[in-house]
């Protein structure tokens, strides 16, 4: 039965696991994959993250295969296919598993107990066992073989950006760890760093962290800002608008899409650069907005941090896991009744900038999340660098799903962890923002602020921006885009 | 009749059209041409309502038009593109399948459907559409034009990537089809133009400066000259002393591929093929639209997957024992309209000519000024000195190509594969490539695999053909 990990640490040790977090530095590399060299690597899974971090290792000139379960071969199912069509060699795990000195689990979290529990017995003596997540390890508290070196080597992009980016001679942002538990050999950090090298994330920077930093951090990321802020936002705003009666089609276009590109500057120049696209006037009702939201849904932030951190959410959603997914699963049929999800947008023309003046309330929403998000993180313990990452960082690839088909697109392409938190979230924060949501109006969402004075208060504005711009995000952001820019001179 | 008065339209790159006045009569069909950046596309996406007009007036546009272009061909492959990065975590789009691209509300099935036939496509409509070859694609956007019940047919290049049984195929559809609809075409190749062409227009700096009728012999002729500068001596820029590719055995050979096979769930493309490049030799490759021509040098440049499942021996590694494709990659220099296609990142010329020196798309190094002053020398040699720090992809489709061939060459690689590089350039800027590609030859310090449909592009130094034929077997 499972034992949380993180829960059997004193707090000494809980903090400081939490506070792990380094920019590694590129000269730290330079042992490239060496250390991964003629070594035999065997990825579990062949989904987008399985497959395009196998065809980067092996053009990295590492040994990769595929191993995958008896019945997913016999049918040939797209897992197969993906790996046989690409030249890999595949076979069972009895066949490839004992052949292994590097074990790499790149199936969804909800797979991991059954697959390392069958693998396990089937590693040889020495070898490595690698995560892309640290759920396993650190909610779930699984109990890897003493003589087994276990590592987290995890890009923060999607599998195809993975490829897509390596090829282009660059790569994505990774985050990597070592199990000091299962680090027997002493030789975790630099099995992790070639394997990171091996994927091309050297080049885009890579982050030095724990297992308990990257579950605790992503998990809190993904259900309240990037993904339970969106949903809820989406519902909310779109709401609003029909009530007020602006034409549906552009209420769902403006929805759909305005995450995606009010989020693109929140990309290039943080939560400072997302309110500068604004003008003055809208600028300040998007910052008083925000902090009134911010008041609002802060206990709400804190009350997700808090199970995270206790281990109360993942137990919730492993009960709903065992309860054959009855939650998640009629959150989700839920989700797809309602009527933003069932309005397709207009075809109707807005241009970028349109997005930001009908939107503030959507870009108030953006910045109330991420600051939140960030300082309930920073408080529990997490360091800045991840706050930033699980916060801000990923804040426009979510955005991108809703833009491609909604919150289908959205809740199908992220993890089941991160949708059953998305939904969590959502069915809080609704009724959460009743009396908020009765006092606006479409000045703010929908047709924009009336243009005839756009006239401001200098003191006010002056207030504003340097409020905007002394937050810690922005201090972290700006140092670590720095880095970014410094490696991806394209930019 | 169509109008345009006076006109002044503005692009998105801030490109600008000027003075233009122009007047289509029934039963004319012209042809727009000029040099490179020249305005030609513009003119005639003007003519499909694009840009935004500063002055002046349109009468009479048509509303039905089809389109055919590089952009339009572009457009759609990125929006595949994007469909294709709809994952978070772990889904792998499929793509839209040909059927869908081509079918759509507006199509005339039947017309489609003669086509398709005409075109032997039928073997791609279930296929996904970014997973075509150039031929193939550029195939399906001519289909989707020529169904339409177009008003106003606009061809922008449409021989452009077509094998010659199919460049035939469609100069005989188009004559019928012009009996019926004005077509206006642009093309860069005079030798290209059709017999149903009546009128000329020549574009220049964004302006319409000669309007030529087909019968008047002697202005043709002369705009044909025109069209035909001399290029002057042309001084290939040294390589990267400080920056040196590991010496290769010159005793085996840059390449040798052994019975070689490509397959794919539903087709075997390659079959048992063996070709081996000697140091020093120059090659063209040749074959028809979906032949394999591009999936062969995938295979060189360890671009395709399927080449750790074959026996390849490329700059002294037999592939798959644990060297990387960036080993590989530095012996060879690469330019194809796929790779333009992919190059979509904002950075400077001087950056995309510097990336050459690390295979790369987009620049991630800190160059050295060596190589600055190197790319600096390139971009003079092709006619742009002191346009170092201007974005990339503002650059017209044409110049972008120079480009690419500039950054394939800028390390004078062992072996430089130029897969159809003259795709999509006019006639002086085609001279020009290939008098470089000449060049680069004679020197025989590089060897050099040249793809090319045109028959008439045959360069100097080359001596070894190899043709692939379109595979029906099993391996």
């Amino acid at each position: 039965m499972s034992n949380n990990y993180f829960n059997t640490l004193p707090l000494r040790e809980q903090l400081e696991q939490l506070a792990k977090c380094r920019f590694m530095h590129m000269n730290e590399f330079t042992d490239g994959v060496n250390a991964l060299k003629g070594k035999k690597m065997v990825i579990i899974g062949c989904g987008a993250q399985g497959l395009n971090q196998g065809l980067n290792l092996r053009d990295s000139g590492l040994d990769v295969s595929y191993t995958l379960r008896q019945s997913a071969i016999d049918e040939k199912r797209q897992s197969f296919k993906n790996a046989s069509e690409n030249g890999f060699t595949v076979g069972t795990y009895e066949e490839l598993i004992p052949t292994a000195d590097i074990v790499l689990n790149l199936t969804p979290d909800k797979q991991h107990t059954p697959v390392v529990t069958a693998v396990m017995p089937l590693m040889k003596q020495g070898a490595c066992l690698s995560y892309s997540h640290g759920f396993n390890i650190v909610e779930e508290g699984m109990q890897v073989r003493d003589d087994l070196t276990v590592i987290m080597v995890a890009p923060k992009c999607p599998g195809s950006e993975v490829r897509a980016e390596y090829v282009r001679g660059f790569g994505v942002p990774t985050l990597i760890a070592v199990h000091e538990n299962n680090d027997p050999q002493g030789h975790g950090l630099a099995l992790a760093k070639a394997y990171a090298v091996g994927t091309g994330g050297h080049k885009a920077g890579v982050l030095m962290s724990s297992f308990i930093a990257e579950v605790k951090s992503d998990l809190m990321g993904e259900q309240t800002i990037l993904c339970g802020m969106l949903q809820t936002g989406s519902l909310l705003c779109f709401d609003k608008m029909i009530d007020k009666g602006v034409d549906a089609g552009y209420a769902s276009k403006l929805i759909q899409y305005g995450w995606e590109t009010i989020t693109e500057a929140l990309k290039y120049g943080g939560v400072t650069n997302m309110l500068d696209r604004l003008s003055n006037p809208a600028k300040i009702k998007a910052f008083d907005l925000s902090e009134e939201l911010k008041v609002i849904m802060r206990p709400l932030y804190n009350k997700h941090q808090d199970d995270i951190i206790n281990g109360t959410f993942s137990r919730t959603m492993m009960a709903d896991w065992a309860n054959d997914d009855i939650n998640l699963l009629g959150w989700r049929a839920e989700t797809g009744e309602t009527a933003f999800e069932k309005t397709v947008a207009g075809d109707v023309e807005i241009s970028e900038q349109e997005y930001f003046d009908h939107g503030i309330l959507m870009v108030a929403m953006v910045k109330a999340g991420v600051e939140l998000a960030f300082e309930t993180m920073t408080a529990a313990g997490i360091i800045a660098d991840s706050a930033y990452y699980e916060s801000l960082h990923e804040t426009p690839l979510i955005a991108n799903t809703i833009a491609r088909k909604k919150l289908y697109e959205m809740n199908a392409t992220i993890s089941d962890t991160a949708e059953y938190g998305c939904y969590l979230y959502n069915h809080a924060c609704l009724p959460l923002l009743n009396d908020f949501m009765k006092d606006i109006d479409t000045d703010v969402i929908g047709r924009g602020l009336s243009s005839d004075d756009n006239g401001v208060d200098n003191a006010r504005l002056i207030e504003v921006n340097e409020a905007l711009r002394s937050h810690p995000v922005e201090a972290i952001g700006a140092t670590l885009r720095g880095h970014m820019a410094d490696m991806k001179k394209i930019i | 009749m169509i109008q345009l008065h006076n006109l002044a339209v503005e692009f998105d790159e801030g490109f600008q059209l000027k003075h233009i006045n122009w007047q289509i009569e029934q039963h004319q069909h012209w042809l727009i041409t000029g040099a490179n950046g020249a305005g030609k596309s513009a003119l005639a996406a003007v003519l499909a309502g694009y840009g935004e007009i500063l002055a002046g007036n349109t009468s009479g546009l048509p509303c039905n038009i089809g389109w055919v272009s590089f952009e339009a061909q572009a457009e759609l492959i990125q929006a595949e593109l994007k469909k294709d990065d709809a994952d978070i975590l772990d889904v792998i789009s499929l793509g839209t399948p040909v059927r869908e691209i081509i079918f759509t509300a507006e199509i005339d099935t039947t017309v489609a459907q003669g086509l398709i036939h005409k075109f032997e496509l039928n073997y791609i409509l279930d296929r996904a559409f970014r997973k075509l070859s150039t031929g193939e694609s550029r195939k399906v956007i001519l289909i989707r034009a020529l169904s339409c019940h177009a008003d106003l047919l606009i061809l922008d290049e449409p021989f452009d990537g077509l094998d010659s049984t199919a460049h035939t195929l469609l100069q005989h559809h188009l004559a019928e089809v012009v009996q019926h609809t004005p077509v206006v075409m642009v093309l860069n190749r005079f030798d290209e133009i059709p017999e149903f062409i009546s009128h000329i227009a020549y574009m220049e700096q964004g302006e319409l400066r000669h309007q030529v009728k087909r019968e008047d012999t002697q202005a043709y002729a002369e705009l044909y000259q025109l069209l035909h500068l001399k290029t002057t001596d042309l001084q290939v820029p040294v390589a990267d002393t400080d920056n040196v590719i590991p010496a290769l055995d010159p005793q085996q050979p840059l390449v040798k591929l052994s019975n070689i096979c490509i397959k794919h769930t539903d087709m075997v493309l390659l079959n048992d093929l063996n070709w081996s490049i000697e140091p020093n030799q120059n090659w063209q490759l040749s074959g028809p639209n979906g032949s394999g021509k591009t999936a062969l040098l995938s295979l060189i440049t360890g671009d395709h997957p399927q080449c750790y499942t074959n026996d390849i021996f490329v700059f002294g590694y037999q592939r798959g024992n644990g060297e990387s494709i960036w080993q590989i990659k530095q012996y060879i220099g690469y330019v194809s309209t796929a790779l333009q296609w992919e190059y979509r990142v904002g950075t400077s010329l001087r950056n995309v000519i510097i990336s050459g020196f690390y295979d790369s798309i987009g620049l991630y190094s800190r160059s050295s000024d060596r190589q600055k002053q190197i790319a600096d020398q390139w971009l003079a040699l092709l006619g742009m000195p002191n346009r170092g720090d201007q974005p990339f992809n503002k650059l017209s489709y044409g110049d972008q190509r120079l480009l690419l061939i500039a950054r394939a060459m800028v390390k004078h690689p062992p072996l430089l594969i130029l897969d159809e590089p003259c795709l999509g350039l006019d006639d002086i800027n085609r001279q020009l490539v290939l008098a470089l590609i000449e060049k680069i030859c004679a020197a025989r310090e590089t060897s050099v695999i040249y793809v090319n449909h045109h028959a008439q592009d045959r360069i100097a130094g080359i001596d070894n053909y190899l043709a692939l034929e379109k595979s029906s077997d099993n391996c």
